[in-house]
Formats: structure tokens, C-alpha cells, sequence
């Protein structure tokens, strides 16, 4: 709501600079989004009579004027040419700072002097009419300081209004708000207008629609003047409230709409036939309306017709058809009321909001049609001609009586914390409009029907404790009866993400939506949950995997000159779980009223989400140092991260489609799947924009990681180890794991530890095979003897042997 | 020449040699030639049984005291050379310091989860607890438990991504104080970090933001006890010095509602052409409220026996803030640039 203060300053006094006004403001009621000045922000404007004009001499596109000043006369340079001798126009005097904080100055102009300059509309703040400097009647008398007639600067407050708060969206609303945070009077135009026009009657109203519809008013103002401009007074506040002027009565109108807070519509009386009907669209009726569009219509759509036609799409816009224009002399005023939710679907259906419907969806006070009714009728017939017609129609079948509301000063100082005097809360409750009495201890608020906000006791407490000062509420700490803590699987995912952190990855955070080609890309089936509205084509699938959105990422990094990196993510994947057809039913309930019955929510929520983990590496995720190798990806570095996250993971070759088939691994903790590790299919990296980079990545079910495992204490004993090495041959084809796995199972043995330190095929080992090179460490309850050593690594050879047919590497 | 006095002869020849003596090896040299198998004084020594008895005597002590002497000269020289070899090895073995280390290169956290974490740590230290929920949605925990049936204008508001009948992307973590309240009794003292979606992209709008939101529900509890709180949160994370004040607002679910503000971390409000404030002193930090008795009812939970309030806060705009990054879209692209900043 943009709120000119000159404007203001007629419905309340008050000594505020804008600034103070804006923090007063703020803290006390709404946000201010801004302000903004229009015309001359600070300096003289005076009037002047035009004596000469003519084309300046040494440019094509300007032209000279003498103006009297009243007394004196100057030389201005003018881009305009519709000053002619005689006309009185305003002058901006050199000093004067404009809107946009430029100081004029004297000027010499193509060899000119200029001194000062005559204003357009746009540049007095009127309007953003720059077509020719603005010409004043003779009323306005030569010399004189313009602001004498109308302000001509303006500062203007937007106002960031609140969705309970309509009453705020009209001048006299803010000003009685203002009244009750200053504790100070407030004032609004008392209407009265002249009578005796053509009679309303001539018309019908019929209202269809009652359910949509809770008010509608019609007045006639007749005997119009045609053709007419509304006051400049009356353009200048509606262009400086964010409107167009148009013509006398549509801005009488709007004006109303921004004094009131209450949209109104007038008609052409002539081309209204019969009367006006107040009811639902007709399938596939069509209604062109005033900005040219054809818009189809349904029967939610709320109509405002005569009797052969659609003239108004109701809270909204108005057909060409009907409208009011240069030539009316016969207008019809409707102010209603409609359902705000109804208005509110209209226009997101019809992709259409205007300042009417902005006001008309939040739900407006049926009871503000009348004075603006009054309103209307007293600017109009303040125009040449106009005449009220001495009735109005009016449906209005369910008049809102005014409620009461409870206010316990007890329960007021609990919810805000801090003291509440009866006194000050009766006096706040009565600026807001409020009848108050008092009954033992309690405070009873009449409500006026125009703060529809106001219905329970919780809210009374906002407007005494807003309106006291919420600076006034004193800063304490509540005495929390409970201990504190993150669960054992918030402590798990801090610790996953800390330890990758402390690996040298980085955490990104993507988007878990993307493009269709996600899926396709990696080779998977189509499970994804889709999006109804995504906001592009590229973003309509929910993730089921974190893979894709990391190998975009990776890709990017690629593009912008990366050597390689290491990104994981921890976060949600999505799969559709759609329920069964009997459970349809049941599920769109819970969705919508919480309610499951006897089932589990888990199966009436159709999508089923699992935290993971995800990591990708791609091309040299380390660079080399002068004495250190370059580290690059590869299947080994992943699952060197596999298994400090799952540590005892076992590896077993599995293949998914968007892995290279022999360097990539199911990841089984205990008997569970926990995820997969690998070299990403080199098809499936051209896809992503990664050819010819190696790119290993992993994921893993968050809840299956174990970080961090429970220590326990294993006794130990002070005797040397011993060490061994054993090199073997064995078929290539053997899986070393399976090798250690087995060492490592060998029952009351004296081994501690076996790592495996080298793994070797060609020449000279025959082909087919391979070598494979173990360390073993012994370690007894004594200091081992060679024989047993030797005893023991014969144990683990023989082991070897049996189950894998190695020879010793001699 | 007596043998006497050749044993003095080879003493002083010893010790001429053992002093200069240039090595550990030379010395070990030195050592053989005189007093080795078969160096000449311990010849001398072998052969003092074939001497008279006085002889003996004479010769036995002389050679003696001889070979103690080199032996004492030659140790207390080893020590010396020793010593001064090292100090040559040592010389030998330095190293470019200025040369780079061994890398054990440091991973990086989200900006917006480190802020995340920071505020969970001093949440959990006031004893909350923290719960996590959905990311897709049901409309009634999204919207119409909070107050906001369809149809609500506030619907309007946030622009949400629809997945299907009755589902969304969440487009608040509010829903979470819903599921909280509706799974235990009261006292209730949780935050519920979360990923959040809305329908807008711009430099200050994505589609996903991150928010967390407060919930306390608890006899007696009162709009100081949210100022308290928040205030102590924002010392938290902003440092000591800042202030916070509250201004009114309007969410469905909470009444009174309120927005916070915390004073300038950077100008404290004293510099009019602050870059994080831009001269206004005061941040828009959150939306806050105590907890609309609508809601309680709606969860079992009696109003007019407990109170409590809610908060909710993005730590994308804080980290933003904090970290002075002008464009929240920097967040959610995985750019190693700008990860490796945090």
C-alpha cells in the first residue's frame, strides 16, 4: 500500500520525518518495503506567465521561453512546445532539489541562459504525463508559490501489508493506525453530495449468487458532464498511491478504492441492459475484457451481467462493452463485497490480479460499502453535472454485526511477558475502533466489523502488546526441564560429514530435482516422483540417487577449469511408493486432514524418502607435490572412503548400469546392501560432460554408515612381533579379499596382521596367474620362537593352498 | 734405547696421533696400530714374562699406564669427533623449510550447514532436542494444521511445488512442529533444520533454501522467553555485542507474530554505508510467534494450560550474511570456487 504523507496529514496530525515514521511504523505495525519521493523534494515553485515562446535559435529541438515571475521576468530553455504566450505554467526555480537528488542549477543551454525550468506533470510528482510542460488555469495566480494549490513534492511510504490485514490497504485505515500508535485523533471526509439525479430503479439487481456475493450496491449518478478530467488534486494522490489517472469517474473510483480500501466498479448506465445480475460464469462463456483479452469462463467464475451479457469478471476486470468512458453522462456505482477465496482462485486461474482483486481476495468488510458508496457519489457530483440518484439497490441479506471478543489481562501478560496495565489495554483496544467493557477483571472488545482479524482473545493480545512497544517485553531464558541432544542418527551424519570434511572433500548441497535425462542418462528404470509444476523441464524429477546432481556439479567444475575434485552430499532420494488402489482413498484423506484410520501413515504418503550419502571423485583429485604422487580417481581411492565409513564393509563385484562393469562393487555391512562403490561407465561420463575423466563415486544408505564405531578394549602384551613376508601364486582370477578373509578366519592362530603389499601379473609370472605379496605380523603371550613362526605361516599357506590352490612365489 | 723409553716413545706418538685424529675411522686406526693384537706396546706387555722381576715391575706399570693414557686420549677425542661428525651429518641433511609439506589437504562444510550445526549446538545446549521430517510433504501438515486451509490466501504466498494429490515439497519446516506435537506431550523443546522448497528463482530466491525451525511448548511460557532465546542465539552466532529487536508481522500459526531483527554485526548501526546493512544498523533475521492456541487444539495440546512459541530462520541468508556472499544461487551449484571458501 503506498501512502503519499501529505495525504496522511489531511486525516491526522503528526511531526515525523519520513524516517521516524518508517521506524515508528515498523515496530509497531507493519513493515515499510520503502520510500520514495516524487517532484521537488525541497526548494521553490512558483507560477509564471509564459510572455514569449519560440524556437531556440541555435537547436532544432528546444525552444525559448520569457516567463513572468510575478514582478520579475526570466529566459528558460524548454524541450517542450505547448507553451504559448499567455499561459500560466509552474517553475521549478534554480536550488531546488528533484526526486531523484539532483540540484537544479542555473544553466546556459546552446548559448542560453536558463533559469529554472517549467515542470511536466511527471516532474511535479502528478502523474507520468512528460508530454508538455503542465498548464494551470487562471485560478492560480502569477507569482505565487505553487504548493499554495498542491503539494509539489511528495514523499510516499509503501507499506508491506499483511494478509490479515486489508483495513490497512486504504488511506483511512492507515491513518487510523497511525492514530492509535501516536494515541491521537484521526479524521476522514464527511460525504455529501448532490441528490435529484435519474432514478436507480430504472435498473434491476438481481444477485444469483449469494454464496459469492454477500453485498452488492448500486447507485446512479446521472447528468454528467462528458468528457471530463478528474481535479489535478485528485490525479496527483491516485498517481502518487501507484495508479493511472484515467478519466473523472473511473479515477473517482480508484481514488475511493485507495481513501477506503474498497474496489468499485461503474458502468455505463447506457449500455447496461435492463439491469445488472449477479451470478456464476456459464461453461465456456467468453468475456473480452478492458486490456483485450478473451477470457473462457467456468461456474466458479463470479459474473457481474445485465441481462443478455457478462460485463465484469466480479473482484477482477471489466469488458470493453460496458466500461465508462469519454463520452458517459450516466453512470452506474457498484460497490460490493465477494468472497475472498473466490476472487482469489479466479485470478490465479486466470493468471489476472489487479489492485481490485488484491483487496477483494484478503475479504473485505461488507459493512465499508456504504461510506464508500457516500464517497464516490460525493466526488462525482462534485464533478460539473453529476447527480445522485436519491435511491440505492442493495442486496445485502446477512448484515455483519460487529462481535466481542474476551481479553483476560492475565492471560495477556503470560503470552507477552511483561506487565499490562487495564487502563492502557482499554485505551489501545479503543483507538483500534473497539467498544470496551469491563466485567470482573475482564476486558470485553466490541469488534468493528472492519478489523475481521479480531477474533480471538490471543489476538487482542497482539494489538495491546504491539501498540504498548514488543520492546517493552524483557529479554529472559526458560527454565528447560529436559536434556539436550542429537540422536544416534543426527550424531551419525554430523560425524559422516565432518569425516569426509576432514578427508578433503567438500560438502555441496544440490537441488534434488532435475531433468528426465537424469534417469535415462544412468541407465535406470523410471521410479522417479515427479513434480506437477516443476519451474522448468529441467527440473520436474525428484533424485533417486545423489549421483547425477554431483556429476553435473563435477562437469561445471570441469567447464570452469577444475583439475578435478571430490564433492560429497548427504541428503534425501525419493522413490514413488504409490498406494495400493483400496488405499486411494484413505491416503488422499490423511493427506489432506491428517486422518489415517487404522492405517500407517508410511503407506498413505506415496513417496518414500532415504537419507544417503554420496560422493563423487573426478580427474586428479589431488595434485601431485614435488614429493608426493598426484592422487587420481579411481575405483581403489572410493573405496579406501567405503571403508572408513563402513568399516568391516565386504566388497562383492556387482554391476549397475551406470558403472564400469569390473570396477565396481555392491557394499554389504553385515548382511544389509548398504550402497555401491565405483568407476563410473565411461559412456555414462561422456553423457554428463565428463569424457576421458576418471570419475569414481560411491553411495551409501546414511543409516547403514558407522563412522564412528564403539571402541572396546582388546588386552595386549608386551612381547616383540614378529614379521613375516609370503608371496604366492595363484590364479588370476581369485579375489584377494577373499584370500585375506580367509587368512583372517584362521581359528587360534598367533596372527595379528595381514595387509597385503603387492599384486603382480606379466613376466615373469606365467600368464593366467598372478602374484600376490602378504605381510603378517605374530604375536604370543611369549617371545615366539622361528619354529613357531615358521609353524604358523605353514598353517597360513596350507590354508592358502587348499582353498585357492596358490604355490609359493619361489 | 731402554724399553722404557721406547714405551714413552710410542705414548707420546700415540697421543700425537690420536689428536690429530681427524675421524671416527682414523681413530679406530689409531687404535689398532697401538694398542691392537699386534701393535708394539702390547707386545711389550706380552713379552714382560721373559723380564727380570724388577724389570717386570717397572715395564708392567709404565706400559701400562701407557695404554690407559692413549685409551683415555683416544675415548675423550672420539667424543669430539663425534660429536663434530654429526654436526656435519646434520649440516649435510638440511632441508628447503620453505618448501611444502607433505599434503593432508582439508575438506570444506557447507556454508549453510556450518551455520546449521553452530545453531543446533547452542539449541542442544539449552536442552532442545532436534527432529527431522519429510521433504515431500502432505497438505495438511504443510498447510491446514498450521491454519492455512485450502483455499487460505497465505497460499498464495508461498509458491509451492506440487507433487501430487495432496502432496508438496515442503514449503516450511513448520509442518515439523505438527508432527512433534502430535508424536508427544508436552514439555516440548525441539529445532528441525531442514531443506524447504518455494517456486521462485532469482538472485535471492532459489527453489530449495534451507530453514530451521524452534518449537517450545511449556507451562508458562511467555514472548520474553522467545526474545531470551533468540536474542541469546543471535550472541551466538554473530558475536557477543549484537542486539535483536522484535517488530509485529503475521504467520498463520503463531499470534502474537513477530519479525526479528539483529542489529549490525559489522557497523553495530554506525555506518551508513555499511555493505551488510546497507546503513539501516538492523538485519531481518526471522519470523517468530507464539504458538497460535488454533494450533494447539489442533494437536490435543490444551492452550489455555500451555503456551509456547516458534521460530523459524534460514541459515542460507545468515551464512549469506555472515560470510558477506551476495547470491544465493552460489549455494546449491557444487562450485569448488566457492565450497573451498568455507
Amino acid at each position: 500500500m503506498r501512502v503519499p504523507l501529505s495525504w496522511l496529514h489531511e486525516y491526522l496530525d503528526f511531526d515525523l520525518r519520513a524516517d521516524e515514521l518508517v521506524d515508528l511504523f515498523s515496530l509497531r505495525s507493519q513493515e515499510i518495503d520503502g520510500v520514495y519521493r516524487l517532484g521537488v523534494i525541497e526548494g521553490e515553485v512558483v507560477i509564471g506567465e509564459v510572455v514569449e515562446f519560440g524556437p531556440h535559435p541555435n537547436a532544432d529541438r528546444l525552444f525559448v521561453a520569457k516567463v513572468d515571475l510575478g514582478g520579475r521576468e526570466v529566459q528558460i530553455v524548454a524541450g517542450a512546445q505547448n507553451p504559448r504566450p499567455g499561459v500560466r505554467v509552474p517553475v521549478v526555480l534554480p536550488g531546488s532539489v528533484m526526486s531523484d537528488g539532483t540540484t537544479l542549477k542555473k544553466a546556459k543551454l546552446r548559448g542560453l541562459e536558463s533559469y529554472g525550468m517549467m515542470m511536466s506533470e511527471r516532474e511535479l510528482g502528478i502523474s507520468a504525463d512528460h508530454g508538455g510542460i503542465l498548464l494551470l488555469d487562471d485560478s492560480h495566480e502569477v507569482g505565487r508559490p505553487v504548493a499554495e494549490y498542491f503539494p509539489v513534492g511528495e514523499t510516499v511510504l509503501d507499506i508491506d501489508v499483511t494478509p490479515n490485514r486489508p483495513d490497512l490497504w486504504g488511506m483511512i485505515g492507515v491513518a487510523r493506525e497511525l492514530a492509535a500508535i501516536l494515541k491521537t485523533e484521526y479524521r476522514i471526509p464527511e460525504p455529501s453530495f448532490a441528490t435529484g439525479g435519474k432514478p436507480t430503479r430504472d435498473f434491476g439487481l438481481r444477485v444469483e449468487a449469494e454464496d459469492l456475493c454477500p453485498r452488492y450496491d448500486l447507485r446512479r449518478i446521472s447528468d454528467l458532464e462528458p468528457g471530463q478530467v478528474a481535479p489535478l488534486w485528485m490525479r496527483r494522490r491516485i498517481y502518487a498511491g501507484g495508479m493511472r489517472p484515467i478519466n473523472a469517474i473511473v479515477d473517482a473510483t480508484n481514488y475511493v478504492m485507495l481513501e477506503t480500501g474498497q474496489p468499485i466498479h461503474a458502468f455505463d448506465a447506457v449500455r447496461v441492459r435492463e439491469g445488472i445480475v449477479v451470478r456464476r460464469g456459464r461453461t465456456r462463456e467468453k468475456i473480452t475484457l478492458l486490456d483485450g483479452s478473451t477470457r473462457v469462463l467456468d461456474e466458479e467464475v463470479l459474473v457481474i451481467a445485465d441481462e443478455e451479457r457478462g460485463l465484469v469478471i466480479a473482484g477482477l476486470m471489466g469488458a470493453e462493452d460496458a466500461e465508462v468512458g469519454e463520452e458517459t453522462t450516466d453512470a452506474l456505482i457498484e460497490v460490493a463485497t465477494f468472497e475472498g477465496r473466490n476472487i482469489l482462485q479466479t485470478s490465479q486461474k486466470l493468471g489476472l490480479r489487479t489492485d481490485a482483486s488484491g483487496r477483494f481476495e484478503r475479504g473485505l468488510d461488507p459493512n465499508m460499502v456504504a461510506y464508500a458508496m457516500d464517497r464516490v457519489s460525493a466526488l462525482l457530483t462534485q464533478a460539473p453535472g453529476g447527480r445522485s440518484a436519491d435511491d440505492t439497490l442493495s442486496h445485502y441479506p446477512e448484515p455483519v454485526e460487529p462481535w466481542r471478543v474476551p481479553l483476560r489481562l492475565g492471560r495477556a501478560e503470560l503470552l507477552l511477558g511483561m506487565p499490562v496495565q487495564m487502563e492502557e489495554a482499554v485505551e489501545r483496544l479503543e483507538a483500534l475502533g473497539c467498544e470496551v467493557e469491563r466485567e470482573d477483571g475482564e476486558l470485553w472488545a466490541t469488534v468493528p466489523t472492519f478489523r475481521r482479524d479480531l477474533r480471538r482473545e490471543a489476538d487482542l493480545v497482539e494489538e495491546v502488546g504491539r501498540l504498548i512497544g514488543l520492546d517493552r517485553v524483557p529479554e529472559t531464558l526458560p527454565a528447560v526441564p529436559q536434556t539436550g541432544g542429537l540422536t544416534e542418527g543426527q550424531q551419525r551424519t554430523r560425524l559422516l560429514r565432518r569425516l569426509l570434511a576432514d578427508l578433503g572433500l567438500s560438502e555441496a548441497i544440490t537441488y534434488p530435482f532435475g531433468p528426465e535425462r537424469w534417469t535415462e542418462d544412468l541407465g535406470l528404470e523410471d521410479g522417479t516422483v515427479r513434480l506437477e509444476n516443476p519451474l522448468s523441464a529441467e527440473g520436474g524429477h525428484l533424485r533417486t540417487s545423489i549421483l547425477p546432481g554431483l556429476l553435473d556439479a563435477t562437469a561445471r567444475n570441469r567447464a570452469f577449469g577444475a583439475r578435478g575434485g571430490a564433492l560429497f552430499e548427504v541428503g534425501n532420494v525419493f522413490f514413488a511408493d504409490v498406494p495400493q488402489d483400496e488405499l486411494r482413498e484413505a491416503a488422499l484423506r490423511f493427506r489432506m486432514t491428517g486422518e489415517r484410520g487404522v492405517q500407517e501413515a508410511g503407506r498413505l504418503m506415496g513417496v518414500r524418502e532415504v537419507s544417503r550419502i554420496g560422493v563423487v571423485l573426478g580427474g586428479t583429485v589431488r595434485p601431485a607435490g614435488w614429493n608426493v604422487p598426484e592422487v587420481r580417481a579411481g575405483f581403489f581411492e572410493a573405496k579406501g572412503l567405503v571403508e572408513r565409513l563402513v568399516p568391516g564393509a565386504r566388497f562383492v563385484p556387482a554391476t549397475r548400469p551406470y558403472l564400469h562393469p569390473g570396477r565396481s562393487a555392491a557394499v554389504l555391512a553385515g548382511d544389509k546392501e548398504a550402497g555401491w562403490v565405483g568407476e563410473l561407465h565411461p559412456e555414462v561420463a561422456g553423457r554428463f560432460g565428463l569424457d576421458g575423466w576418471p570419475v569414481a563415486a560411491l553411495e551409501l544408505d546414511t543409516a547403514l554408515c558407522q563412522p564412528a564405531p564403539e571402541p572396546r578394549f582388546e588386552p595386549f602384551v608386551n612381547v616383540p612381533a614378529v614379521a613375516r613376508d609370503l608371496a604366492v601364486l595363484v590364479e588370476e582370477r581369485i579375489p584377494v579379499g577373499d584370500m585375506l578373509r580367509s587368512v583372517r578366519d584362521l581359528p587360534g592362530q598367533l596372527l595379528t596382521e595381514v595387509r597385503v603389499f603387492d599384486v603382480y601379473a606379466g613376466s615373469p609370472v606365467p600368464p593366467g596367474q598372478k602374484s600376490v605379496a602378504f605381510g603378517f605380523t605374530f604375536q604370543g603371550g611369549k617371545t615366539l620362537t622361528d619354529e613357531e613362526v615358521d609353524a604358523e605361516v605353514w598353517r597360513v599357506l596350507s590354508r592358502l593352498e587348499d582353498e585357492f590352490g596358490v604355490r609359493v612365489r619361489s | 734405547m731402554t724399553v722404557s723409553e721406547r714405551i714413552e716413545q710410542l705414548k707420546s706418538e700415540a697421543l700425537s696421533a690420536v689428536a690429530s685424529g681427524a675421524s671416527t675411522a682414523d681413530l679406530e686406526d689409531i687404535r689398532v696400530r697401538f694398542l691392537g693384537r699386534s701393535a708394539e706396546l702390547t707386545e711389550i706387555k706380552k713379552s714382560i714374562g721373559t723380564l727380570s722381576p724388577d724389570e717386570r715391575k717397572e715395564i708392567g706399570r709404565s706400559s701400562n699406564l701407557a695404554s690407559r693414557e692413549i685409551e683415555a686420549a683416544l675415548g675423550s677425542r672420539a667424543e669430539e669427533v663425534a660429536a663434530r661428525e654429526q654436526e656435519e651429518r646434520l649440516q649435510a641433511e638440511a632441508a628447503d623449510v620453505t618448501l611444502p609439506g607433505v599434503p593432508f589437504p582439508r575438506g570444506h562444510l557447507h556454508p549453510s550447514q556450518i551455520v546449521i550445526d553452530d545453531v543446533i549446538d547452542f539449541f542442544v545446549g539449552l536442552g532442545y532436542r532436534v527432529a527431522e521430517g519429510p521433504e515431500v510433504e502432505t497438505d495438511y501438515y504443510n498447510f491446514t494444521a498450521l491454519g492455512i486451509p485450502p483455499g487460505h490466501p497465505a497460499r498464495t504466498m508461498q509458491d509451492t511445488f506440487f507433487v501430487d494429490d495432496g502432496l508438496v515439497l515442503r514449503t516450511q519446516t513448520s509442518p515439523m512442529q505438527i508432527r512433534t506435537m502430535l508424536a508427544q506431550e508436552p514439555p516440548v523443546y525441539v529445532v528441525c533444520p531442514g531443506r524447504t522448497y518455494r517456486r521462485d528463482s532469482d538472485p535471492t530466491h532459489t527453489p530449495m533454501f534451507h530453514q530451521i525451525e524452534g518449537l517450545a511448548v511449556d507451562r508458562g511460557l511467555t514472548l520474553g522467553h522467545l526474545k531470551g532465546t533468540l536474542g541469546a542465539m543471535a550472541r551466538h552466532v554473530f558475536g557477543e555485542g549484537v542486539e535483536i529487536r522484535v517488530r509485529p508481522s503475521y504467520f498463520q500459526f503463531t499470534e502474537p507474530s513477530v519479525e526479528m531483527d539483529v542489529s549490525c554485526f559489522v557497523c553495530g548501526g554506525r555506518d551508513p554505508h555499511c555493505k551488510v546493512c546497507k546503513g539501516a544498523g538492523w538485519l531481518e533475521m526471522l519470523g517468530a510467534g507464539m504458538v497460535d492456541p488454533g494450533v494447539l487444539e489442533e494437536v490435543g495440546y490444551d492452550p489455555e494450560e500451555y503456551t509456547g512459541y516458534a521460530f523459524g530462520m534460514g541459515p542460507d541468508r545468515m551464512a549469506m550474511v555472515k560470510y558477506g556472499v551476495p547470491d544465493l544461487r552460489l549455494f546449491f551449484e557444487g562450485d569448488l570456487r566457492f565450497l573451498r571458501q568455507f
